[in-house]
């Protein structure tokens, strides 16, 4: 018993002992040394000067045509070969956290989902770009950036990791064509919105023709982003200014009341519907309206993508009732581009965000279907981008922009938004009320944020 | 020192082996045991030893029971009608010769699958709006209107059951072929020397001799099905609530989606330790049967 004791007692220190070999994990990075190892402002030599370098770049299935072109535009410019390495779109920030810690560092530039931005920095996944925001400021015209999109895709307490991707608000996409044959106008509330939706479902009853889509798996950012659209046009918010919990608000239950109204009338089933099976819909015109973003209308639009192309609407979600409604876009998605901790080639991971960030390249990707949406004001003013998304969504773009409802991007959230998964999953199904599913989820962000305050 | 040497040389021999075998099974296993006792995040392995804080969390963690619940029920029902269903299979084919071949290439073809594309067969199957199953059921009239099988509690795990049923029924027929086929032929014709009926022939000869073999067939399926998790995390994440939540997505979602290395450490360890009880008792489940049939 006494060998077993010191023979297993060995194994665990030699097990702690690898695996303390296998932790990379990079000081925390600050201003300082990411100022020093970024490459100065200064004009590109004559030619192509990285020609044979190579750059890995993380991201998202959905944005590979989009990233592709970002490679191929890069080489043309620099030389330098741009390898993606492609995740499902729930996956990358787990992968960017893995690269670092795991001491993989194959990484060099991350493409990450903003509500992860916080859960990066702790796990000292992204550089600190102070020094290098300061010193590109006036050179790639930050402040053309949206404020919005400038502080909630880049900052963690008041510090710079990224630049600003992906501006992805959700708006409210209509297929005139249906809206006309029923006589119904795009709805400006959401109550509007449950008549009009149960209008057209009721109408064309044995047709497969459903008056709403409803994105309602239980996937974080599908079934969360639902939520908000309703959350946020209700006056509710997650946590309040002091970051306590006040998820199960009267604001957001009457939200979450009005989403499982609106259930019986949606395509089916809003619990089993996530982008596929919405676009699926959308695309075949057999759904009224669609949450969604606004690249919507270029895919719509391509062509042999839909039945639908050129008979779109669209307009800013809806807005809730109540003392506290307003009108909001939610920041459902949303992508900011950083540089790892553990680059094996840093500088020209510099050299490539400096690159996406320039105007001119951000009105290049606005323009092609890559499911990129705009981050610049100067995008949504140029002749080229209305032309290429239509006045209507650059209108509705604007309206969104006055009131955008975010996520929450602070470490915990991706401890929080479980729990507030599961529950909302549970009232779509009806094992839970509304009020009682946001209860729990109220009692179960109080228990997660206690324990790891 | 030659004899000394002689002496210990068969455990020198095996000391590489031994060393292979510590390094890719007990190692890692001792991280993970290692890792449960503390508050890991991924980048803070090993951060503030709780010891068994973990633990008694789960004990009261109600979506850990839940999937468990899950697992054991997705486990045992699956595994009972492969097995059931290879075993009807395969003593239909054993003494069909012309066609055994291409029965076997067929039966091949789910089990070359990739989990991940047998996941999105099956979800396009299922889509209530473009699926061919709804398609066909609203032709003939059996349904009035599109099912949503992935997005109704009560349909989204029988739904997830048929899938993998569909993928590893046919590891379980050619597992039950191989051991009919291998069954000698001699007792056989002696049965029929003695006029012995179908049903005896079956009851008394093929059925205890092929038994040990079918269940072990069962052993490694259960086992197997235990560790579902491709099927969940494509077709359902675990969803509409907590309805088709089981053991290792819900560990994946701690561990990777939370980043609570150290809680999922736990909840792998407790996994660990209940599969290895259920293996201890089916074994001497197995045993006992034998004994019975026998």
């Amino acid at each position: 018993m006494k060998k077993l004791s010191v023979v297993l007692s060995l194994l665990i220190v030699v097990s702690m002992l690898l695996a303390a070999c296998g932790q990379a994990t990079p000081a925390p990075s600050t201003g300082g040394p990411a100022a020093t190892e970024a490459p100065a402002a200064t004009e590109a030599p004559a030619g192509k000067p990285y020609e044979g370098q190579t750059l890995n770049f993380l991201t998202i299935q959905p944005h590979n045509v989009a990233a592709q072109n970002l490679a191929d535009w890069f080489k043309e410019e620099t030389g330098a070969t741009v390898n993606l390495i492609v995740v499902p779109y729930d996956n990358v920030i787990e992968k960017a956290v893995l690269d670092v810690t795991s001491g993989a560092a194959q990484i060099d530039v991350v493409e990450y989902w903003y509500p992860g931005l916080g859960t990066l920095v702790e796990n000292n996944v992204l550089e600190n770009l102070d020094e290098w925001w300061k010193s590109k400021e006036a050179e790639l015209k930050f402040d053309d950036f949206f404020e919005d999109y400038r502080d909630v895709l880049t900052t963690i307490d008041g510090k710079k990791y990224g630049i600003p991707y992906d501006g992805d608000m959700h708006l409210l996409w209509y297929n005139k064509e249906l809206f006309a044959k029923h006589n119904v106008q795009a709805p400006t509330t959401w109550d509007e919105y449950l008549q009009v939706c149960k209008t057209i479902t009721e109408a064309e009853k044995g047709n497969d023709v459903y008056g709403c889509a409803i994105m309602g798996a239980k996937i974080p950012l599908i079934l969360i982003g639902t939520f908000l659209n309703r959350l946020g046009s209700y006056g509710g918010t997650f946590l309040d200014a002091d970051g306590k919990p006040v998820i199960n608000s009267p604001e957001a239950v009457a939200a979450l009341d009005a989403l499982v109204a609106e259930l019986p009338y949606a395509l089916p089933t809003p619990s089993a519907v996530a982008f596929d099976e919405a676009l699926g819909g959308w695309f075949t015109g057999k759904v009224g309206m669609v949450e969604f973003w606004t690249d919507l209308g270029a895919m719509t639009d391509a062509p042999d993508a839909s039945v639908i192309g050129g008979k779109w609407g669209v307009v800013a979600l809806p807005k809730g009732s109540g003392p506290k409604a307003k009108v909001v876009a939610s920041l459902n998605a949303g992508f900011g581009m950083g540089v790892s901790t553990t680059a094996p080639n840093k500088e020209l991971a510099y050299k490539f965000i400096e690159f996406v960030a320039r105007p001119d390249i951000a009105l290049r990707y606005n323009t092609v279907v890559g499911g990129i949406d705009p981050v610049r004001k100067s995008t949504l003013e140029d002749p080229t981008f209305i032309k290429f998304a239509g006045e209507e969504l650059v209108a509705a773009i604007k309206e969104g922009h006055k009131n955008l409802a975010p996520w929450p991007t602070d470490a915990l959230w991706f401890k929080l938004q479980e729990p507030l998964t599961d529950n909302l999953s549970l009232a779509l199904t009806g094992a839970k009320t509304p009020k009682q599913a946001l209860d729990d989820t109220q009692a179960a962000w109080e228990k997660i944020i206690a324990e790891n305050k | 020192m030659n004899s000394s040497l002689e002496k210990h040389s068969p455990k020198l021999m095996v000391l590489p082996v031994f060393i292979v075998l510590l390094l890719i099974s007990l190692v890692p296993l001792i991280y993970v045991l290692g890792i449960s006792f503390t508050q890991s995040t991924l980048s803070k392995p090993f951060n503030d030893f709780i010891w068994f804080e973990n633990y008694k969390k789960a004990f009261t963690d109600e979506i850990f029971g839940a999937s468990l619940v899950n697992t054991l029920l997705f486990a045992f029902i699956v595994t009972t009608i492969q097995t059931f269903l290879g075993f009807v299979l395969a003593f239909a084919m054993q003494k069909e010769r012309k066609l055994s071949g291409l029965f076997r290439t067929l039966a091949l073809l789910p089990l070359f699958t990739p989990p991940v594309a047998v996941a999105m067969i099956w979800r396009l199957i299922y889509d209530p709006n473009s699926g061919f199953l709804n398609y066909y059921m609203r032709q003939f009239g059996i349904f009035e209107k599109s099912v949503a099988f992935l997005g109704d509690p009560k349909l989204a795990f029988p739904a997830i059951m048929f899938a993998d049923i569909w993928q590893w029924t046919p590891f379980c027929f050619l597992l039950c072929l191989a051991a009919l086929q291998s069954l000698p032929r001699d007792p056989y014709e002696a049965a029929a020397v003695d006029g012995a009926s179908a049903w005896q022939v079956f009851r008394r000869l093929t059925l205890p001799m092929v038994a040990p073999q079918v269940l072990v067939v069962f052993l490694f399926r259960f086992l197997i099905a235990l560790k579902v998790f491709d099927l969940v995390y494509m077709l359902t994440f675990g969803g509409p609530g907590n309805s088709t939540q089981v053991a290792s997505f819900y560990i994946y979602r701690v561990g990777f989606k939370q980043f609570n290395i150290g809680y999922a450490g736990a909840l792998s360890i407790l996994v660990l330790i209940l599969i290895s009880v259920l293996a201890t008792g089916l074994t001497k489940g197995r045993d006992f049967l034998l004994r019975k049939l026998e």
